[in-house]
């Protein structure tokens, strides 16, 4: 910060005369001195008082509420939430909990005559398990189940119409086995058992 | 050659449509010298108006087991008398012929899970055609588990007449079942569940993981 000599102070306030400063001081004091009398002069045009200006500004009529409403969104407001950390991480761990458990696959849509049947087999050795019935025309490796955290039981979700089924499994591609949880067997006039299912309608 | 082209497409337009179906689904699937007999086997069931899918099923189950041809033959054969047993019943029943296939199949099932015929009968004469089917598996259910049959059918039938509907009979005989599990003798089990009707416990709805992962089979057939 540059600091102005005093002797300028004592010209600038009539305390001194203009030609009794150094010679090097007299650009500086004719400066401060136009800019002085700049300051002074009385602004161009006609001089409109307080008094005048702020009664120009009650007379003036009030916006219509379609302008007020365009001038209250197009202004920047400024909001501040005042949120506790723990709060804003609950909140962010249940969004990401929804996301998780309701956006994912939401299966087949289901018509009004058909139900789903479950099938689950627990075969600890085998490398593949197959469902074959009267609902796929009895053709091996259609419909596979999956053993997922591989502990033996195997198990597969089915979309059938609703009625009754036949059904056998068949592991690793060549044993025929019922389904020993299955609770209605009916010979199969082959020498072996058949499991039936029976198939509700999903929406009654 | 027009002419041999001619008398072949005449001769297998001929043909009934069952007979023309049936050939192209057991080609492959079954050995080769037992299709013939198993074709005509399902001609018969088809002009004597009985349901010919069971047959095909059969037939086509034998060649997924890798049964020998003429077992095959046999099983379907004794399909196609199960299925004509269940047609005469129907009609002792007091059914007017023609027999539906369904209804036929549907007492062909009934025989084939144990249910001596005369009870069977009693069902199908008490019960009205919507509801029969699921109301003889829950009463073949019941026999499963050493229920006595006249009891088991007599319990179904009040519980059609109580007003459950269609599809919860078979939750009537899942409760007698449950009241077993619980230390109640057969015929204890039976006038519980009757006493209660016509509630009885909701079945389990399946699971949304069950729902979500669930498949659609490539060509699923109607029962």
């Amino acid at each position: 910060m540059s600091v102005i000599d005093p002797r300028i102070h004592q010209v600038l306030d009539g305390e001194l005369a203009a030609e009794a400063v150094p010679a090097e001081l007299r650009p500086a004091v004719a400066q401060l001195a136009a800019a002085a009398e700049l300051l002074a002069a009385p602004p161009p045009g006609p001089v409109v008082s307080l008094e005048s200006r702020v009664m120009a500004e009650i007379r003036r009529p009030a916006p219509s509420r379609a302008r007020r409403m365009m001038r209250w969104l197009v202004t920047p407001y400024a909001i501040i939430l005042r949120v506790r950390p723990a709060w804003s991480v609950a909140f962010a761990a249940v969004v990401a909990a929804l996301t998780l458990f309701t956006a994912g696959d939401q299966g087949p849509e289901l018509a009004e005559h058909e139900g789903i049947a479950q099938f689950v087999g627990r075969f600890p050795d085998a490398q593949s398990v197959h469902v074959v019935g009267t609902f796929n025309d009895w053709r091996p490796g259609s419909i596979a189940l999956e053993d997922q955290d591989h502990d033996g039981v195997w198990r597969a979700s089915v979309v059938l119409p609703a009625g009754t089924y036949e059904y056998m499994f068949v592991v690793d591609g060549e044993r025929w086995v019922p389904d020993h949880l299955a609770e209605r067997l009916v010979a199969d006039d082959f020498g072996r058992e058949n499991s039936i299912v029976i198939v509700r309608p999903a929406r009654r | 050659m027009t002419r041999w082209v001619g008398l072949a497409l005449s001769a297998f337009l001929a043909l009934p449509l069952p007979a023309q179906s049936v050939r192209g689904r057991l080609e492959g699937r079954i050995p080769s010298t037992a299709i013939p007999a198993v074709d005509s086997l399902i001609q018969f069931a088809s002009q004597e108006g009985l349901p010919t899918e069971p047959l095909i099923q059969k037939a086509l189950e034998g060649g997924a087991k890798h049964v020998a041809g003429p077992r095959i033959v046999a099983a379907v054969q004794l399909s196609l008398g199960q299925l004509r047993d269940a047609r005469d019943l129907l009609v002792r029943a007091g059914d007017q012929p023609p027999v539906l296939p369904a209804e036929m199949t549907t007492v062909a099932w009934a025989l084939r899970r144990g249910l001596p015929a005369p009870v069977v009968e009693r069902v199908v004469a008490a019960v009205p055609r919507p509801p029969r089917a699921t109301a003889l598996h829950a009463v073949a259910d019941l026999v499963a588990h050493r229920f006595d049959p006249d009891s088991a059918a007599q319990l179904i039938i009040d519980a059609v007449r109580a007003g459950v509907p269609r599809e919860r009979l078979l939750d009537v005989s899942t409760a007698a079942l449950q009241q077993v599990q619980r230390g109640h003798t057969q015929a204890e089990a039976l006038a519980i569940v009757r006493q209660q009707l016509p509630n009885v416990p909701a079945p389990a709805r399946p699971t949304r993981g069950n729902v979500a992962g669930a498949r659609r089979p490539a060509a699923p057939v109607p029962p």
